[in-house]
């Protein structure tokens, strides 16, 4: 059950090579392969820093790390080193506290603040800057400079980060990473001398799915976090909490800061493992949706007595249901123990995964690849040596490990750096001796994406072509290691396309000679034949032949993302007796079954007649969410559920690794945690109710997962791993603080309401404090926030670390989920397909979804910056497509599309793109869903009426987000002034 | 053994340098026709080694050793290693920035075959295939006679394809600087010559192993290269006896400033500084004194006149205190406010520095700034110790090349031979120099867009 984490490596920063130095007189051991300010930080001394960065390496621009070298005992006067830049070596001498290098490190920051603006009281950055720290480290307190400061004109940079060029301290770190890092290409550095200028060559929103690490990478104010701004506080005044994003599969790390009942912002919270120090904007910026307006905040269909709703009101409510058969949807994004406790609570044959006929046929298969092949970690994938994606634009869908890829495809420069003995922490001198040099990407896909121009082999094809060249590939690669060279060539004499020959070739040649490759899917093309082939294709790669033949160092690694934090959690309890969508509504239409309970499902993939259809076959709908979806709308009960910041929960990500979330503040009552709704529907309505006899409300995550693994053998997770979880080190039944020791306004945030000081909101027994009581995080590796004495921003993990840049201290052993292995939904192989037959004549193109990271979680989707980030429909069809139908670009056409047999028209922009099939039509359509794609499609021209509708509606839309923004500000601003707290824990009935 | 003495000026001619065919009419082409016929490259890097040659671009590193890091690809038979780059690069760099230096353009202009002729040579021994002429953009008229130059030599077989019958190749271009000082700096110029910003590169690696676009890569001046076909062709011994007192051949000086008449001479090396001063610049014009003098361009420590008696050769110059650098002099006159002179040199490279490193990007403004305020008859006494402590700021170590310590060597010996007029401008609250009566006027820098 646990792993080990055997496909985790890391550089050799772990390793036992390590060598002696002597910092001020002091011998320290001190990793080998590394740079001289890694070692000494790791050595946890203070030596200031601004442009070298654990994961982007030494630049040496800013001189601030400096320290004497000395040749041995004897030498008094030694020489100044930059220590970014300095390997260490066996037995070298260097002076930290020698009178030159300290006042040397003084006059830097001395420089820096000629032209640094006393900011600070008005500075966001203000009690989080590493430039603060720094000058407090030097001791720099008297400012010599006497002459004016240099000024700038800021830019626009977009709705997510603020832009103030004054405070810059040219550390150059923003475009290292942006650029260098993240591969973007819309922002540099400009000028020269003490007026360079980091910025757009024009004002315009930042087109990076990560600009918004330039928040947390630029040590000053210039970068700042806009929302976060609007909204603004300390952060010593934040209430934080562990936390796991809720966007995709990937599973990052972040730390949640609330204040005053409102989620303010979310940080990366450091995980070696997955995403290291960055995030990106969908997971940074998604946290809006727990301020959206669209907020389900009120029941709907209970009656209640009193002021409040209570247990009582609702065991009245919900106790006229029970008898009636319930049907219960579970959900990609609710945890996992919500949707397992919903399984046992209607039985596992009338539990729905929420999943069509087909994505249930992808999850068979995708189950069987989890058991074969464990998945990468993203820091085993920066280790690759090829990489090859096939359908899915993990740009969009899962932005963190297209990252990841990025760093991958340097492996190749830092090979040939390394050959010349230049270590991989010299970054300029490894990116030029790598010059153009890649890692081999081939990526194979049905729409363009974002690292095509970093892919030695790039092919669009439509999905089922897809399929075909896979198959093609696994032909070539079979006859070659059988040495049947007849057959190698037959096959590729086969392929028709020129281009496809050379992909196959190229692609069959590298897997050849790969030591390390990966390959990389997903569901967005929503095709279960893609999936089948590529386990084909690791059945090649791993097969004895193959390994034998090629002789690899490791076997090729395989990651497939589904879409929702937790589908693999959702995936892991599915058995041969869960439903389908289209099998739940059989039994309605059947009278199998009259009810249904939706726990946090929108049901994305149906039409609004489907909806309906659903509706009037249903006696009664209970929906369990924290949004409101059309279905909500329809229900006969809402409750109001907690979103992943307000909750507790355990979601499992791509690798079937689990993770918890904590809440960072306690819901507005009624809204609770999903499960906590469930505990009232199973005392109320259920008679199925094996485990709670005694009626019993779980107060903790913990007690239920307890209940969980004892009463139900399926309980996929190992109950010691809970318990390792909850435990928070050998002494911490204090629990640990989620405020910092600064917090401020305790005893004065509910004056203007009653000037008593009121009680602090009680912990629902989860080893978090909502209070600044408790022990200090450092023992425990779930960090609410981090923080260390002269270290206040976020370059305080370095205390953490065993070594900089490498794991927690306190890192607790990775708990992955088992897969057996087992069918799913078995007995579908004879169900209907709801979908009918449309004809396809009348249809020209198969349209493929093109997933934007902002539209692509509907969690997240309708936050108004979001939606402001979506300008337009955009169609892509090939040039000559287009030629043939004498469109151009950039024109308005009409797109007709066969969903679930029926047609649905919308507006789109046309762009047109070379080297697409002619058949191959791929777009952003806000209209559709990530459930809508492998679709067929027709297209023609719109007439004036069309266009002036649609361009209307486009207004409309983007009205209404600003509107809504503006409001959504205003509510919170608003809610400041009415703090809630929770006096006492548990239930409903605790006012 | 040849009696030529002056073998880099004996065949300029400013008005219409020789074609290819008068060039070789006079002897030109034959030192690279040596080389690349007669000679392996092991043998040609021999004889500049042995010859003492060392650079003249302002660092004066023998010729011979910087050549000699370069990894070789062939094998002994003549056949090429299997790891051999495509590429690898000869540059020169005819950046020419320093001021107070213009004996680069003097070459250029007047006689630019002789440069041709020697980056050939020195690509043979080398193994480079590619070579590039880095070119000051504002040379225009250089980089004229230049392109005439090579594209003379590409059609008499000796540039491009199988040169002169050998198996050698060598491709070469002019490149115009889009200009920067840094550029003279050799990474910042491989930088820049990549297209990308002119930001100096740390070292190691150095260029010969990883320089042009990761490639083996030396960088060598005009003047330095110009050496060569005449070492090929006259031997060592001539070269040696052109000043057997000191470094090895002759060198470039100059002199500007108020001097009766301003040049370019080409003299043995190890010639003093009142010979060049005094015999070929014509002394002081009528009215002024010496009181000071920068030896190799801006970035060199000041000389007084009690060192005019010091050969003008790197280790002479050295031990008296400042640096040969370029060989040109700047002059200093006794009328001239010496802090005035100073600001102007901080200005120059403030505007300069390319912005990398802290020391230098915020360290030299703030040198002008209190320069200014001096000089405007606003300095306050403890200017002097911020000057000072910005000179340790920014010295040698502690930036990331060499620009701000150039800046520095001005400054740190202004303040120590003239800090007399440093005080008085202070203490007077003015500048006492008749020609500076009016105040100095600083460009403030509104940066960004």
């Amino acid at each position: 059950m646990n792993d080990s984490s055997s496909l985790d490596s890391d550089k050799g920063k772990e390793n036992n090579n390590k060598v002696t130095i002597y910092i001020d007189d002091v011998a320290h051991q001190v990793c080998a392969n590394d740079n001289l300010l890694a070692g000494v930080l790791s050595e946890k001394l203070n030596l200031p820093y601004f442009c070298w960065h654990p994961s982007m390496g030494s630049v040496g621009a800013c001189r601030q790390c400096a320290v004497t070298q000395f040749q041995d005992e004897n030498d008094t006067r030694g020489r100044m080193v930059m220590s970014c830049m300095t390997p260490v070596t066996e037995g070298m001498r260097i002076g930290l506290k020698d009178k030159g290098s300290e006042k040397f490190r003084e006059q830097v920051i001395g420089a820096m603040m000629t032209n640094h603006p006393h900011d600070c009281p008005v500075c966001a950055e203000g009690g989080e800057c590493h430039l603060q720290d720094m000058t407090v480290m030097t001791g720099h307190t008297s400012r010599d400079y006497v002459g004016s400061k240099r000024t700038f004109t800021n830019q626009y940079l977009g709705e997510f980060v603020g832009h103030e060029m004054n405070r810059c301290i040219t550390c150059y770190r923003c475009v290292r990473f942006y650029s260098d890092y993240a591969g973007g290409e819309d922002f540099g550095v400009y000028g020269s001398a003490n007026h360079v200028y980091f910025g757009r060559q024009t004002d315009g929103e930042l087109e990076s799915e990560f600009s918004g690490n330039l928040v947390e990478i630029c040590p000053t104010g210039v970068f700042t976090n806009k929302l976060f701004s609007a909204h603004y506080t300390r952060k010593w005044d934040l209430q934080s909490a562990p936390s796991i994003c809720a966007h995709c599969s990937i599973g990052c790390n972040t730390s949640i800061g609330e204040r005053f009942g409102s989620v303010r912002r979310v940080v990366n919270r450091f995980n070696h493992d997955i995403n290291g120090y960055f995030l990106c904007d969908r997971g940074r910026y998604g946290i809006g949706f727990v301020n959206s307006d669209k907020r389900i905040r009120q029941s709907k269909g209970i009656k209640f007595s009193s002021k409040q709703l209570t247990n009582l009101d609702l065991a009245k409510s919900l106790v006229h249901f029970r008898g009636e058969k319930f049907i219960g949807i579970g959900s990609e994004r609710a945890s996992l123990e919500a949707n397992f406790y919903l399984q046992q609570l209607v039985g596992e044959d009338k539990f729905s995964s929420g999943l069509s006929n087909n994505e249930m046929a992808m999850a068979n298969e995708h189950q069987a690849m989890l058991h074969h092949y464990k998945a990468p970690s993203l820091s085993a994938i920066e280790q690759s040596d090829l990489v090859i994606i096939i359908g899915e634009d993990i740009t969009q869908t899962s932005p963190r490990m297209a990252l990841s890829v990025r760093q991958a495809l340097r492996n190749k420069s830092i090979e040939l750096a390394s050959a010349m003995g230049i270590p991989s922490w010299q970054d300029a001198a490894v990116r030029t001796i790598g010059g153009e040099q890649l890692t081999p990407l081939f990526s194979l896909n049905s729409v363009s994406t974002k690292l095509d121009g970093s892919s030695k082999q790039n092919l669009i094809l439509s999905p089922d072509k897809i399929c075909e060249c896979l198959s093609n590939i696994i032909q070539v690669l079979c006859a070659f290691i059988a040495g049947d060279k007849v057959v190698t060539s037959n096959v590729i004499d086969a392929l028709k396309d020129e281009a496809t020959v050379v992909f196959v070739k190229s692609l069959a040649d590298a897997l050849l000679i790969a030591k390390n490759p990966l390959v990389i899917s997903g569901w967005s093309l929503q095709s279960a034949a893609l999936f089948a082939q590529i386990n084909q294709l690791m059945a090649t790669l791993h097969s004895e032949p193959f390994i034998a033949h090629t002789q690899q160092a490791s076997k090729a690694n395989l990651a497939i993302l589904p879409r929702g934090c937790n589908s693999i959690g959702l995936l892991s309890i599915l058995d041969e007796q869960t439903l389908s969508i289209e099998q739940v509504l059989d039994k309605l239409v059947a009278e199998e079954a009259q009810s249904l309970v939706l726990l946090e499902q929108e049901m994305g993939g149906l039409s609004e007649a489907l909806l309906q259809n659903l509706r009037e076959n249903c006696q009664t709908l209970i929906v369990l969410d924290h949004s409101e979806s059309p279905i909500s709308e329809l229900a006969d009960i809402v409750l109001p559920v907690a979103a992943v910041s307000e909750g507790d929960g355990h979601y499992v990500n791509y690798q079937g690794l689990v993770q918890r979330y904590h809440q960072a503040h306690p819901p507005v009552l009624p809204i609770q945690d999903s499960w906590r709704w469930l505990d009232s529907l199973a005392n109320c309505i259920f008679s199925v109710n094996k485990m709670n006899k005694d009626n019993v409300h779980h107060h903790s995550l913990k007690q239920l997962n307890e209940s969980l693994s004892t009463q139900f053998e399926h309980w996929p997770v190992d109950q010691r791993y809970f318990n390792q979880s909850n435990n928070t080190g050998s002494s911490n039944e204090k629990g640990i603080a989620r405020q910092t020791h600064r917090a401020s306004g305790r005893t004065s945030q509910m004056a203007n309401i009653s000037v008593h000081e009121n009680k602090t909101t009680q912990s629902q027994f989860d080893s978090f404090n909502f209070s600044m009581e408790g022990s200090v995080a450092s023992t425990n590796d779930e960090m609410p926030f981090t923080w260390a004495p002269g270290w206040n921003s976020n370059q305080s993990i370095n205390q953490y670390q065993t070594q900089v840049g490498g794991e927690l201290i306190h890192r607790t052993q990775n708990l992955f989920l088992n897969f057996d292995n087992k069918r799913i939904n078995q007995h579908n192989e004879n169900g209907t397909n709801r979908t009918p037959q449309v004809s396809k004549e009348n249809f020209g193109f198969i349209f493929v979804n093109q997933i934007t990271w902002h539209q692509g979680d509907w969690q997240a989707h309708n936050i108004p910056e979001f939606s402001l980030l979506h300008k337009r429909n955009i169609i892509s069809v090939s040039v000559q497509s287009a030629s043939e139908n004498e469109w151009q670009n950039g024109q308005y056409l009409k797109l007709s599309f066969n969903v679930e047999g029926e047609e649905l028209s919308i507006l789109a922009t046309l762009q047109t793109v070379e080297y697409i099939p002619k058949d191959l039509a791929f777009g952003q359509i806000v209209e559709l869903s990530t459930k809508h794609s492998n679709l067929s499609l027709s297209i023609s021209l719109p007439d004036k009426a069309d266009i002036a509708q649609h361009q209307q509606k486009e207004i409309i839309r983007i009205e209404q987000a600003k509107v809504s923004k503006a409001n959504i500000l205003t509510q919170l601003k608003i809610n400041d002034q009415t703090i809630p707290i929770r006096l006492v824990s548990g239930g409903l009935d605790d006012v | 053994m040849s009696d030529l003495t002056k073998p880099l000026t004996q065949l300029i001619n400013l008005d219409k340098p020789l074609s290819i065919e008068e060039y070789i009419n006079k002897g030109g082409y034959q030192g690279a026709s040596r080389a690349i016929k007669d000679l392996t490259p092991a043998q040609v890097l021999n004889i500049i080694s042995d010859s003492g040659l060392k650079g003249r671009g302002g660092a004066g590193f023998p010729t011979g050793m910087k050549w000699s890091c370069v990894p070789m690809f062939t094998n002994v038979d003549g056949t090429k290693k299997d790891n051999a780059p495509e590429f690898k690069y000869l540059v020169c760099n005819a950046d020419e920035m320093e001021p107070g230096t213009f004996k680069d353009r003097y070459l250029l202009e007047g006689v630019p075959h002789q440069l041709v002729e020697a980056m050939i040579i020195a690509a043979h021994t080398i193994e480079a295939n590619r070579a590039y002429i880095f070119l000051r953009g504002e040379y225009h008229l250089a980089a004229k006679r230049l392109q005439k130059a090579i594209d003379e030599a590409y059609e008499n077989n000796w540039l491009g394809k199988n040169i002169q019958g050998t198996d050698i190749c060598l491709d070469l271009y002019v490149h115009t600087s889009a200009g920067r000082y840094i550029c003279g700096e050799e990474t910042a110029l491989i930088n820049a010559l990549e297209g990308k910003r002119a930001n100096p590169r740390a070292k190691p690696p150095f260029p010969q192993f990883s320089g042009l676009f990761g490639k083996p890569t030396v960088v060598n001046n005009v003047e330095t290269l110009s050496n060569l076909p005449h070492i090929l062709k006259n031997g060592i011994d001539w070269f040696k006896a052109l000043s057997p007192n000191s470094d090895p051949g002759t060198k470039l000086y100059a002199a500007c400033g108020r001097v009766k008449s301003a040049g370019v001479w080409e003299l043995p090396m190890g010639t003093t500084i009142r010979e060049v001063l005094y015999t070929h610049a014509g002394g002081m014009m009528d009215g002024y004194k010496l009181k000071g003098l920068l030896p190799g361009g801006a970035s060199t420590d000041f000389l007084l006149p009690e060192h005019l008696d010091t050969p003008m050769d790197f280790d002479s110059i050295s031990k008296a205190g400042s640096r040969l650098g370029t060989g040109g002099l700047i002059v200093l006159d006794d009328k001239n406010c010496p802090v005035a002179m100073v600001l102007n040199l901080l200005q120059f490279f403030s505007q300069e520095s390319c912005g990398w490193c802290t020391p230098c990007r915020d360290g030299t403004p703030w040198a002008v700034e209190v320069l200014t305020r001096i000089e405007n008859g606003q300095g306050r006494p403890e200017d002097l110790d911020t000057l000072a402590n910005l000179c340790d700021f920014m010295w040698l170590g502690k930036t990331h090349c060499a620009l701000a310590p150039g800046a520095v060597e001005p400054l740190k010996s202004a303040l120590r031979y003239f800090h007399d007029d440093f005080e008085q401008h202070i203490d007077k609250g003015c500048c006492s120099y008749s020609s500076n009566q009016s105040s100095v006027h600083t460009a403030t820098h509104q940066g960004g867009h």
